[in-house]
């Protein structure tokens, strides 16, 4: 009996084939753009994480406890070289590198400004953050104490360009004030504003030496292997390198507003997913009560020559399920079409702006591998789930009511 | 000793509510179906020989009285004791041309045969032989809306006979079809009660099923009128 049930569903929806194609064609479209705007929303996320810690900030730090909260300049790394080994042989680790930090003012023959100065070590630099990548004029350190990188906005606001000279004055560690005499060797651009406007980025040694700090660091960023090891290893880095005074953190903390973005995305694209399902859910029991109605006569009959009411309950929800099936062929095929064409190509939004993050490259959509299979399997399990409703109301259809009203 | 009647109802009644107002259809019906018969209720539309027929077949329940079906008593059956026995007793022919369009004429034929677990070469032997004899064999692997009106009312008493029922219910039978066509139906179900002794109650008001009829049961206004005893 199974089978003649299939045979028959699978009829009925080959009988009705305007309604089958409009219904599977519109659960199949809906279907694609969740694909879509999952693939976009998972790139977009893995823009703003690459941006937020492949830029600058890296996937997790280490400071001297207290740093974070305070920026007092004495407060430093404890046992940087003991951390440092151990971050060596840490197989999760890709790259680390030490910073040290202080605020400071940078005057030129124009202005005076507050800025951050952070000394970087140019040798490890690169393995961590895009500040080689990110100049647009002048050069990346070569190991001359007096080069001076700077932002571009800063550079625009303080009429500076490579070649000039500026004078930077800090607060050293030992009490004293110290100023040097630095030339603008680069301008970068990160895109963000903090580190434009107000950072000045110069070789680790000379930090060192008007900070009064010697192989010490304020800041070691470390760049994971795989960026999702910090969400998913976070408790290990803290337990490994949280110790001996001092801090160790995740990015999510270190930006939390980052990560309650990425939340919000994924709060977003279940929102929607919820809301095409429930609009799945309608159109399909709509068609299917179409279905009903306008085939009232013949279950009518079928009840009338003693087909059980879970036979033609059954039928309804394997016509549900055809439909279902239909859309998602088509859902999945369109979907992965235009995922693989857009993540080839990628999507600009020109110079937009998305939670302080410009959106200045391409966003590449990404389908995840669970996803995939998973909004498919949900779409084809809601059609067939739309089909319950319908399917009792045929089971329980009265045969000489259901043969009277359709004469 | 004498066979039990196919149908025994026994003040038989059912009231419709329609728009909240009582209708009674059927008001107190007694009636006996021998076995072999070939029977039309008639009367005018609205007389209550469709309500009639539900009643007898199970289709509908009563508001009062009993239907008793080759003497079981099917007016306190469940609903799902009831499809069951409808499935096992009693062949439909429907006013509309009441075929699954989806199914081909041999898979129509069969349905009935299938709910009740019959094997696929007995049904396929089965079906052959009842098509052979409303003379549909080479029509097997058609659909529906591939015959006419007469031919799908064929495959309807074909099917309605293929399990071998106590009774066949034709609920007007010829509504829909011109009067050679509906005449040389009734000449086949005619033909089908000869030979195989199947017993066939009709509603119409049709003259064709009239002329051919052992007997016929008028019901006016609810009520069989001169108990339906002869024709």
């Amino acid at each position: 009996m199974f089978r003649r049930m299939i045979v028959i569903s699978w009829r009925a929806i080959l009988k009705n084939r305007r309604r089958t194609v409009i219904t599977s064609a519109a659960i199949g479209i809906g279907l694609a753009s969740l694909l879509f705007t999952d693939a976009l929303f998972a790139g977009l996320i893995e823009f703003m994480v690459d941006t937020a810690t492949e830029t600058w900030m890296g996937h997790a730090q280490i400071h001297g406890d207290g740093f974070r909260e305070t920026g007092r300049i004495a407060l430093t790394v404890n046992d940087p070289a003991g951390v440092m080994e151990k971050l060596e042989e840490d197989t999760m680790v890709r790259g680390f590198t030490g910073r040290l930090i202080a605020p400071a003012t940078m005057e030129s023959s124009m202005e005076l400004r507050p800025i951050t100065l952070t000394g970087v070590d140019h040798t490890t630099d690169p393995d961590v953050t895009s500040l080689s990548a990110s100049i647009t004029e002048g050069g990346y350190f070569t190991g001359d104490s007096t080069e001076l990188i700077i932002g571009e906005k800063l550079a625009e606001d303080m009429e500076l360009k490579p070649g000039d000279i500026a004078v930077l004055t800090a607060a050293a560690a030992d009490g004293g004030f110290s100023s040097s005499l630095f030339i603008v060797t680069g301008i970068c651009s990160f895109n963000s504003e903090r580190l434009d406007r107000y950072s000045a980025f110069v070789n680790m040694e000379a930090a060192e030496e008007m900070l009064a700090l010697n192989g010490e660091y304020h800041e070691i960023a470390v760049l994971f292997g795989d960026p999702r090891a910090a969400e998913d290893n976070g408790d290990r880095f803290r337990r490994m390198y949280g110790v001996h005074g001092n801090t160790a953190e995740i990015w999510p903390v270190l930006q939390p507003q980052i990560h309650s973005m990425v939340q919000m995305v994924d709060v977003s694209v279940t929102v929607m997913a919820a809301i095409l399902f429930g609009l799945v859910l309608f159109g399909i029991v709509n068609s299917l009560f179409m279905s009903v109605y306008e085939r009232m006569y013949e279950f009518g009959v079928m009840k009338a020559l003693g087909t059980r009411t879970a036979v033609i309950s059954g039928l309804v929800l394997l016509e549900a399920f055809w439909l279902g099936l239909a859309a998602v062929v088509i859902g999945s095929l369109i979907g992965w079409a235009v995922v693989s064409h857009f993540g080839a190509a990628g999507l600009s939004f020109g110079e937009m702006e998305f939670t302080g993050l410009a959106l200045n490259r391409p966003i590449y959509p990404v389908l995840e591998p669970g996803r995939i299979w998973i909004y498919p399997v949900v779409t084809l399990v809601f059609t067939t789930l739309a089909g319950v409703y319908p399917g009792i109301h045929a089971g329980r259809l009265n045969p000489s009511e259901a043969i009277r009203r359709s004469l | 000793m004498k066979e039990k009647p196919v149908i025994v109802t026994r003040n038989l009644r059912k009231t419709y509510h329609d728009g909240g107002v009582p209708v009674e259809a059927v008001r107190g019906i007694d009636f006996t179906l021998e076995r072999g018969e070939f029977t039309a209720i008639i009367g005018p539309s609205g007389s209550g020989k469709t309500t009639f027929l539900n009643l007898v077949a199970g289709l509908d329940s009563p508001s009062a009285g009993e239907v008793e079906l080759s003497g079981r008593l099917i007016s306190s059956m469940s609903g799902r004791e009831l499809a069951a026995w409808r499935r096992d007793h009693i062949g439909f022919v429907f006013q509309a041309y009441n075929l699954f369009p989806v199914l081909t004429v041999e898979e129509n034929v069969e349905y009935v045969m299938l709910l009740q677990g019959v094997g696929a070469r007995e049904r396929h032997e089965r079906v052959m032989r009842v098509l052979e004899e409303v003379e549909l064999a080479d029509m097997a692997d058609r659909l529906p809306s591939r015959l006419s009106g007469g031919q799908q009312q064929r495959v309807a008493v074909a099917r309605a006979m293929v399990s071998e029922p106590d009774l066949i219910i034709a609920d007007e039978p010829t509504a829909n079809l011109d009067s050679a066509t509906g005449g040389a139906l009734l000449d086949t179900m005619k033909r089908l009660n000869e030979e195989t002794g199947m017993t066939f109650l009709f509603s119409t008001h049709d003259e064709v099923v009239m002329e051919r009829a052992h007997r016929l049961a008028v019901i006016k206004d609810g009520r069989l009128d001169g108990g339906g005893s002869g024709k």
